[in-house]
């Protein structure tokens, strides 16, 4: 009954100052929403272990991570074999092969059509423990050389290619332009290993090879039960220092410099290593704001506290146990944390739905998002959600039931006033005070710094005209154009697939409303190729003290295309297809960098090597040209290079490349064009990813313009946090010094006097919040750049800006709460209550 | 005529001497305080001279206006009308910082909850207003607090924090820092309300010896036997000074 009587009287409280409540409210709202969706996010994307009806985790086991160009690698199939034959603490294992594929209905003809694929082990289907929902899954015999060609279909293949056909399981339809029986179809939902929309058997040779080759594979495992992962690890480190000293010279290049090779990873972190740090950057964020929002809330409880300080001495003289005034201070805490928890579910589960329509934005073109990336609320985030509302009430409701019992009532009673703040108050209060200043550094720069270089990014000038311009990529049949391995066929092969390009680019030139086709192996602004090269008569004593470039292919009379110019020297032409000399065209800055006299047309240079015995192909190139610069990869990615070389397309001839067509008139018209022309050359080729240049731009940083968005609204709820939590402790700090101020006033202090003393303080705890604070930063974006190109700028606005801007913030929460008490009567001052 | 002459040459002489004593000089002074729609007349046209070297108390009943007249006296406050003059200067119309400059270097306060700065050690209470004027360098103030300090007996607790002090050692220490810039007045506010009987005692007994070393004191209390120690009682009652009779004899203190 009386707990009840404390109920009522604490939501009287509240009802009283609505403001207070709603701001309290508020903040832990956003605090705990923002802790919520973070959990969501990360745990659905990357810390969740990915089960599959199964009770053990699914790892991945690869080789390591190309820091450089941000690309996860395969490991050779032997040495695949020798995991599968060594390691005892795996349970199961699979290997696979990504790819796309081309597929076609023999029977009307229709339009082929690519669909993320995958060359897969038979066993995949028993390893997930799904089944088909018609037909068969692959079979062991289905991997034997001879065997008819099998295919399982995805369930949007099937619904949306095939229109739902009843009698596909049976039928043969074109993979590639290979005709290929169709076994199973799998249900909805199911894409493993990450987006596969079909699944085709791996070649037998691959799964029992008798020596190392080019090949790369993934392989998905479940370890045995009792094995945990970090003691796999350790083995599979063990079996690395074997493995890489086994490696012939024409395989070295699989291991990175620290002679690192093999890797196991959580199966969900493998697919985002590159955006790890970005995303473990983001939880340290929201953790300091969730601690930001706690440390105000306290706050604010706490002047409550003041505010109440007699009522307190009184029911302390009326006798109140212990427990129950701590209960009475915990009870506003619980009121306002557990609304604040309801509203935080609100946030999250909006903030999610966005994060489901990014990702489905940002894979729209390619098809790429892995099957997991659908975040929602589950019960973990719920429970995570209660346990921090207790925590959050604990901490909360602490600092005042802290306060409530360590006053001094009796001279609260005796004075009637609340007597000055004691030593230990206001050491809590400056370190409140500390506390928000490095917390509010901390998270602001962070998010300053980000939202500075993705703007930047945005921003960049890629070096090419992306006006009118619509790119995609070409995918040439395997039926029609052959990658023979024997090299009598190689020549020949390679002149073929060269000639549908050229073919390609003819007809489409000859339409009114196209301006110009550029083919290249990754057009400018997206990912890179590159390596070491070596100037001659400059070789560096170690390949990787040589310069770095991006390497394209390139089609003649492509630069016109994509706004890119001929600076010196020429562009490649029809005699450099039989020259004896290799021919290489380089962009401005190598130029400009390596032969400043202007003297680079006529110089050679070379690809730089580990093992140049073993790893080298071709031989010295001849500059022919220098074209103008341009920027490979996203700005924001550690792989962009300024120095790009390019090389002549007709002596490399992909089978699939990037186009870039420059046209007037519409886009929609321009993409017919395209479509037009392809089947006028030949109906098998497909075009896919089709899409203007600036979309293509766009596409690398739409997840890091997202969790951008984030750290903006991480940084404006920052901003909030800071300059009212800076505030409340600081007037709620200097309001408990009311009494001090009216005696040193009464001694004789003139105002200037007191605010310097203030100000002074306030110093004091800038410097030192400031301090911890930047460094905490440095370090925190210090390991964000491991995937990340923090451009000056941002530095600048980041390390100066934001400590401007909490001065100003500090200075002014000291200026103004001090200002009105020293405006007040020295006789009042003192009688403050 | 003649001795007329005299008699008004005797008056003039006394009124010069007279001018030459007085320290404090309150005209038809007025405090109302404003709350909402309520009016409170708190002191109503208070006359009032105290001379140098005088000891006097101020009582009356609770909420009379003695606190507020003690603010007044100490320029915490200002009046609604009336003129103030301290040491022969006008103190009226002075803004905030030309009132905390009198009060520092013309006024010691000691106040009924000592209010000392917990953060402050013993010696830095008493140098506290020492450090808000610019005439005394480090060496001086030191001095001056060791002198002070040895007046009330406290030198030994110098770098002790008032936490660590009883109430009536606190109550030595804020005298000693109403002292140390040798005011020309000490107000004291109810100086042993917070204290024991015998804290009380060594409290008065210690204003007892400053007056006779040539302080000049005003003291608010509702103790009659605290009173009783002054050589002059002042009564207040509704706002208005309704006693003001001197001592023949000042009681000893006794309690």
């Amino acid at each position: 009954m009386s707990i009840t009587l404390d109920i009522k009287y604490a939501a009287r409280l509240l009802h009283k100052k609505p403001v207070f409540t709603a701001l309290t409210i508020f903040i832990v709202a956003i605090g705990l929403g923002l802790t919520l969706y973070t959990y969501s996010l990360l745990s659905n994307l990357v810390f969740k272990p990915l089960l599959l009806n199964k009770d053990t985790p699914i790892i991945s086991i690869e080789a390591e991570f190309n820091q450089s160009h941000l690309f996860r690698i395969g490991i050779d199939p032997y040495d695949l074999l020798t995991i599968r034959n060594e390691m005892d603490s795996i349970d199961e294992i699979g290997v696979y092969q990504d790819r796309t594929s081309l597929i076609g209905n023999t029977q009307n003809n229709s339009v082929t059509r690519k669909y993320n694929s995958v060359n897969i082990e038979w066993n995949v289907f028993e390893f997930t423990g799904v089944k088909p929902i018609m037909g068969r899954v692959l079979m062991a015999e289905d991997h034997f050389e001879g065997a008819e060609p099998v295919i399982v279909l995805g369930y949007d293949i099937w619904q949306h290619y095939f229109m739902a056909q009843e009698d596909i399981v049976g039928s043969v339809i074109l993979a590639d332009a290979i005709p290929t029986r169709v076994v199973g179809i799998m249900p909805q939902g199911f894409a493993f290993p990450m987006t596969a929309q079909a699944w085709l058997p791996i070649k037998q040779e691959l799964l029992s090879p008798t020596d190392w080759s080019r090949n790369g594979l993934f392989a998905y495992a479940r370890l045995k039960k009792e094995v945990p992962f970090e003691v796999f690890q350790q083995e599979l480190a063990l079996l690395n220092k074997k493995v890489v000293k086994l490696l012939p010279d024409n395989v070295r290049w699989r291991m990175d410099d620290f002679e690192g090779y093999l890797r196991a990873v959580p199966y969900k972190k493998a697919n985002i290593t590159q955006f790890y740090s970005i995303f473990i950057t983001m939880a340290v964020v929201v953790l300091l704001i969730l601690l930001l929002a706690c440390i105000n809330v306290g706050n604010l409880l706490l002047a409550r506290v003041n505010e109440r300080f007699k009522e307190v001495a009184i029911r302390v003289a009326l006798g109140i146990p212990r427990n129950r005034l701590i209960l009475q201070m915990l009870l506003e805490s619980i009121f306002i944390c557990t609304i604040g928890g309801f509203l935080a579910i609100l946030i999250a589960g909006w903030g999610l739905e966005l994060s489901n329509t990014v990702f489905e934005q940002m894979y729209m073109a390619t098809e790429q998002k892995p099957f997991w990336w659908q975040v929602s609320l589950d019960v973990d985030a719920i429970l995570l959600l209660i346990v921090a509302v207790v925590a959050m009430i604990a901490i909360t409701g602490f600092i005042p039931a802290w306060r409530a019992l360590s006053g001094d009532f009796n001279a609260v009673l005796r004075d009637g006033t609340r007597g000055s703040q004691g030593k230990k108050a206001a050491r809590a209060s400056q370190i409140l005070v500390i506390s928000e200043i490095l917390l509010s550094c901390v998270v602001l720069v962070i998010a300053t710094i980000l939202l500075s270089t993705s703007y930047s990014a945005g921003q960049a000038d890629y070096g090419v005209d992306t006006n009118n311009r619509i790119t995609a990529t070409i995918e040439l049949p395997v039926v029609d154009y052959p990658i023979r391995e024997e090299e009598e066929f190689e020549l020949a092969d390679t002149l073929k697939r060269t000639a549908f390009y050229y073919q390609l680019k003819d007809s489409l030139e000859q339409m009114p409303n196209i301006e110009g086709v550029a083919f290249m192996s990754q057009l400018p602004g997206t990912g890179a190729g590159a390596s070491f090269f070596e100037i001659e008569g400059r070789v560096a004593a170690v390949y990787n003290e040589n310069p770095y470039s991006n390497n394209e292919v390139v089609s003649r009379d492509a630069w016109h295309a994509i706004g890119m110019r001929v600076i010196q020297g020429r562009d490649f032409n029809l005699d450099d297809i039989s020259a004896e000399v290799d021919t290489i065209i380089i962009n401005e800055s190598i130029s400009n960098d390596f032969f400043p006299d202007g003297d680079a047309i006529g110089q050679r240079v070379r690809r730089a090597f580990r093992n140049p015995d073993a790893d080298r192909e071709g031989g010295w190139q001849t500059i022919v040209g220098v074209v103008s610069d341009t920027y490979h990869g996203s700005a924001m990615r550690t792989s962009s290079e300024q120095y790009s070389s390019y090389f002549m397309l007709d002596h490399i001839g992909y089978s699939s490349i990037d186009v870039a067509i420059h046209y007037n008139g519409s886009q929609a018209e321009a993409e017919k064009s395209l479509q037009h022309a392809i089947n006028q050359v030949n109906n098998n080729a497909t075009v896919y990813n089709m899409q203007s240049y600036d979309e293509l731009i766009s596409q690398p940083m739409i997840l890091v313009s997202a969790i951008s968005k984030v750290f903006l609204l991480c940084g404006v709820i920052a901003i909030f946090l800071a300059a009212s939590g800076i505030y409340a402790v600081a007037a709620n700090s200097i309001s408990q010094r009311t009494q001090e101020i009216g005696v040193r006033r009464a001694l004789g202090a003139s105002d200037s006097k007191i605010m310097q003393l203030f100000m002074r303080k306030a110093v004091w705890q800038l410097v030192i919040g400031l301090s911890i604070g930047i460094t905490m930063s440095l370090w925190v974006v210090n390991k964000m750049t491991d995937t990340m190109v923090i451009n000056q700028g941002s530095y600048m606005v980041g390390l100066i800006a934001i400590p401007l801007l909490i001065i100003i913030m500090v200075l002014v929460a000291t200026y103004v709460p001090t200002r009105k008490i020293v405006l007040m009567e020295p006789s009042d001052a003192l009688h403050h209550d | 005529m003649k001795s007329n002459n005299n008699t008004n040459n005797t008056t003039d002489i006394r009124n010069a001497e007279n001018a030459a004593q007085v320290l404090v000089n309150l005209h038809e002074i007025k405090k109302i305080f404003y709350t909402d729609d309520v009016e409170t007349h708190a002191l109503n046209n208070i006359n009032l001279t105290i001379n140098k070297g005088e000891y006097l108390s101020i009582s009356g009943p609770s909420g009379c206006g003695k606190s507020t007249l003690l603010s007044l006296l100490g320029l915490l406050d200002t009046s609604s009308s009336g003129s103030y003059t301290l040491a022969g200067h006008d103190v009226s119309d002075l803004n905030r910082d030309e009132r905390a400059a009198i009060r520092n270097k013309e006024i010691g306060f000691i106040f009924q909850a000592f209010n000392l700065i917990s953060d402050l050690t013993v010696a830095e209470n008493v140098e506290l207003p020492l450090t808000y004027r610019s005439d005394f360098d480090a060496k001086q103030r030191a001095a001056m607090v060791n002198t002070a300090l040895e007046k009330v007996d406290m030198l030994h607790r110098a770098h002790h924090f008032p936490s660590q002090l009883s109430g009536g050692q606190q109550q030595r220490v804020a005298v000693a820092r109403a002292i140390s810039a040798k005011p020309s007045i000490i107000l004291a506010d109810e100086p042993t309300g917070n204290l024991d009987s015998k804290n009380a005692q060594i409290v008065m007994a210690l204003l007892d010896q400053l007056h006779q070393e040539g302080a000049t004191i005003c003291m608010v209390t509702h103790d009659p036997r605290s009173a009783a120690r002054a050589e002059r009682m002042i009564e207040v009652f509704d706002g208005k000074i309704v006693a003001d009779q001197r001592t023949e004899t000042p009681t000893a203190i006794a309690v």
